[in-house]
Formats: structure tokens, sequence, C-alpha cells
């Protein structure tokens, strides 16, 4: 009996896998993840996706609230520019998130924590791709220490 | 002394801006409150401008005061306060013909102690760039370009600096460009706004009012100069407005016919830090 239970690993010794946030637009993005889902094309578990209308739509403090809250990462794809189901959304986004970025590297996030992209609806292997480029990033960086309340080490 | 000089010329044209019923109220200063410090205070009566002063420690940003009487508003304004009215103006907040700006040459404020404020030491700006009377001062020589400063993006920074804050939100109400009726720290649902201050909520909060803040920031440094905990917030919204200078060629206040440039887009915008775009994002 004893040795059974030597044999299960305990909770905290089993692999840590990054938990990261997309949000990801309705009309292509979304889609794009769907056609990779459809394809079959393989990608890590590790994105939560959240389905937002449009990358507009995506207030920078969804970003900040889901790294304080512990995603270890945040991913977030659009409409290529020019695409953009409302015309102009991912355009205000772009300059949105180019900033945000650029805040949160002087705070002393790691770049590499937070990622935007643009994918199609047509792009279903692209999308398995960049969820794995994400991945490999964040992975690197190990877990985010950004907590409420908690310390921040190792951002 | 020049500032004594300024103020003579402030004080006899806000009695006859108001005598002749130009405008209905002029936003100032006036002596009192903390001492040493001047107190931004509404003037209505052409008598009572006499208590009107201008001196190196007329700190606050008058913007917040703008808003609401009836009939046009004159403000005595340093080049901040003046840059701050045309960002409202560029934002639909104000309407040009409603306000008079006074603009004043200012070459800076002071602190309690006398020593020169460390947004005014970088504030390039000496002149305001909108006004419709200036109060010249010939012994303020014209400013090129502000003392540089040389921002430090480590954690460890910003660890200490948000290790002071106590999350009274004094910067918010100090700043021009915060006039939201709910901030979205005190907005119940959803409920962003915290129980007890943690890192992670202050984060937050400075994060969320710096991205709130980019390409509106008139760089007056109101907000660091209400905190009462010694924060050092600013360089996080400095470094922003560099790097919306630099990228969409943009400073706020600067120009009534500008676009403010989070509200605009170009079809080439660069996408610095992108998954494949163009730059590392540093
Ligand atoms: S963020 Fe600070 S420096 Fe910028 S406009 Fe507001 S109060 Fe002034
Ligand atoms: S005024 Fe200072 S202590 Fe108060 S919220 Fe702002 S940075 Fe924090
Ligand atoms: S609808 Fe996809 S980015 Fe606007």
């Amino acid at each position: 009996m004893s040795q059974a239970k030597a044999q299960d690993p305990a909770p905290h010794t089993r692999e840590w896998t990054p938990r990261i946030v997309a949000f990801l637009c309705n009309w292509c993005s979304y889609a794009g993840a769907d056609l990779a889902g459809t394809g079959r094309n393989q990608y890590p578990p590790s994105v939560r996706v959240i389905r937002v209308p449009c990358s507009g739509r995506i207030n920078p403090i969804y970003i900040i609230k889901a790294l304080v809250d512990g995603a270890d990462g945040v991913m977030v794809s659009g409409c290529h520019p020019g695409d953009c189901h409302y015309l102009a959304g991912n355009f205000y986004a772009r300059r949105r998130f180019t900033v945000l970025k650029r805040l949160l590297t002087t705070m002393g996030l790691s770049p590499d924590r937070v990622h935007f992209t643009w994918v199609s609806a047509s792009e279903g292997a692209r999308f398995a791709g960049v969820v794995r480029e994400v991945t490999e990033k964040v992975a690197a960086l190990g877990p985010s220490r950004i907590m409420k309340g908690g310390d921040m080490d190792e951002l | 002394m020049s500032f004594e000089k300024q103020r003579d010329e402030v004080a006899a044209l806000c009695k006859k801006l108001l005598a002749d019923g130009a405008v209905s109220r002029v936003v100032g200063f006036r002596e009192g409150g903390v001492e040493g410090m001047s107190l931004p205070y509404i003037f209505t009566d052409p008598a009572g401008v006499d208590m009107l002063t201008w001196n190196s420690r007329c700190l606050p940003n008058l913007n917040g005061y703008l808003t609401g009487g009836e009939g046009n508003t004159a403000i005595v304004a340093k080049p901040c306060d003046a840059r701050a009215v045309v960002a409202l103006i560029s934002e639909k907040q104000l309407r040009r013909e409603d306000i008079h700006i006074i603009g004043l040459v200012c070459d800076g404020m002071v602190d309690a102690n006398g020593d020169p404020l460390p947004a005014c030491v970088e504030c390039s700006v000496n002149c305001p760039p909108v006004y419709d009377d200036l109060i010249d001062d010939p012994d303020v020589a014209e400013k090129t370009g502000g003392e540089q400063v040389s921002n430090d993006t480590s954690l460890e920074r910003f660890e200490a600096e948000i290790d002071k804050c106590i999350l009274c939100f004094s910067c918010r109400q100090a700043c021009y460009g915060c006039y939201c009726q709910t901030c979205f720290m005190d907005r119940g649902s959803p409920g962003w706004q915290p129980t007890v201050p943690g890192r992670g909520d202050k984060m937050l909060y400075h994060a969320g009012r710096t991205m709130h803040l980019a390409g509106r920031c008139v760089e007056c440094g109101a907000c660091e100069n209400a905190c009462a905990s010694g924060v050092d917030i600013r360089y996080l919204i400095r470094e922003v407005t560099n790097f919306v200078g630099e990228l969409y060629d943009y400073r706020a206040g600067m120009d009534l016919d500008a676009r403010p440039a989070m509200l605009s887009y170009a079809a080439g915008d660069r996408e610095v830090g992108f998954l494949g775009g163009d730059g590392d994002g540093h």
C-alpha cells in the first residue's frame, strides 16, 4: 500500500505548464483557432481562450487584470490590419497594444509575457504555430509571480 | 522680481475681464490654505481680484475647476495648464470659445524647501502654446529642451515605488486628464478595485491609469506633487509620453488642430513588440 502511494506523484511535483490567456477576435482569430481544430493542427493546451467581438474591444485593463490575477502570459490576436469586421477596430487596437507593451516592459515585466499578433480565419496552421511559439516563450520564463497582494519577483 | 510684475499684469487684466463682463469667472490662485502654498480660487467679483496671487508655489493644475458655472471662464494658465486646456478642447470636454486663456511665461515652480520641482526641471515648454493674452517675463529665457532623465525600467524600481503607494488616489484627483465620472478603480461591477492594497492591485491601478493617460499627459507633474507618500510613479507615463511622441509624432496640448494620438491611426503604423512586428519592444 505504501508502495502504491510512493508511485503516485504528489500534486506539487506535477510538471508545470504555462497558463496563457488568449483574447481572440470573433471574426478572424477565433475562427482561425476553430480551423486549427478541424484541421487537426496540434498545439499545446496552454491557452485559455476568451472570445471578444473585435481586437478593438479589448480594454488594456483586461490584459493587466489577467496578469495580476495570475496568468503566466497573455496573447491577443485579431484580424489582419485592413480586414477588421468593423473596419478600423484593429487599427486603434494596434496603437493601444504597442503602447501597452512598452508600458509593461517599463514596469519591469518581461516582453515575452505578452504577445500581440494577427491571425485570419483561414490561418489555422498559423494559429497553431503562434500558440506553440508563445507557449515556448512563456514556458522559458517560468511561472508568473504577479499576484494579488503577492510578491512579484521573477516577473 | 518678475513674479510680482506678472502678478500685477494678471490682476489688472482679470479685473478688466470681469468688469467688462467678458468672463464671469476667473480660475486662478490666492494665498491661503497650507502655509507657503497658493490655493486654487475662482474669482467672480472684480474687487476680489486683489487677493489674486502668482508666485513660485502655484503648483496645482487648474483644469479641474474649469467646468461648470455660467458664462465664459478665464484661466490663469501656466504653460502646462494651457496645454491641459488645449487637450480638453481636443477631447471635446471644453469649447474653445468658452475659455479665455491668460497664458503666463513660467520658469518653474518650487517645492516647500524652495527646490525646483522635478517636472519643472524636465519641462521644455515655458511659454503656453495657445493663449488669448500672454503675460510675458523678459527675464525668462526661452527653453529649447528640458533635462533628460534616463528611465530605470527594472522590476526592482517598480516594486520600490509601488511599495510606498497607499492607493489614496490623490494622483488621480490632481490630474487634469482623470475626468471620468466613475473611475475604473471605483467601479463595483466589474470590481477592479482592491479590498486590501497589495502589489497586484497597485499594479492594476498604476498601469491602468498610465494607459488612460497615454498620449494625453501634459507633463505637469501634478500627480507627483499631490502624492503624500513620495511615490515617483510618473516615470511610467513619462516613458509612454516619449514613446508616443517618437512613434506617432504627437504631444498632448500643443496644437488645437492635432488629433490625439490614441484616437487616430495610420495604415502603416509600426508594430513595435508584436510577434513578427518591427522592433523588439525596447
Ligand atoms: S499624469 Fe501627472 S504629469 Fe501627466 S497630466 Fe496627469 S497629473 Fe500631469
Ligand atoms: S498619490 Fe501617491 S500614494 Fe496616493 S495613489 Fe497616487 S502614487 Fe499612490
Ligand atoms: S473584427 Fe477582428 S479585429 Fe476587429
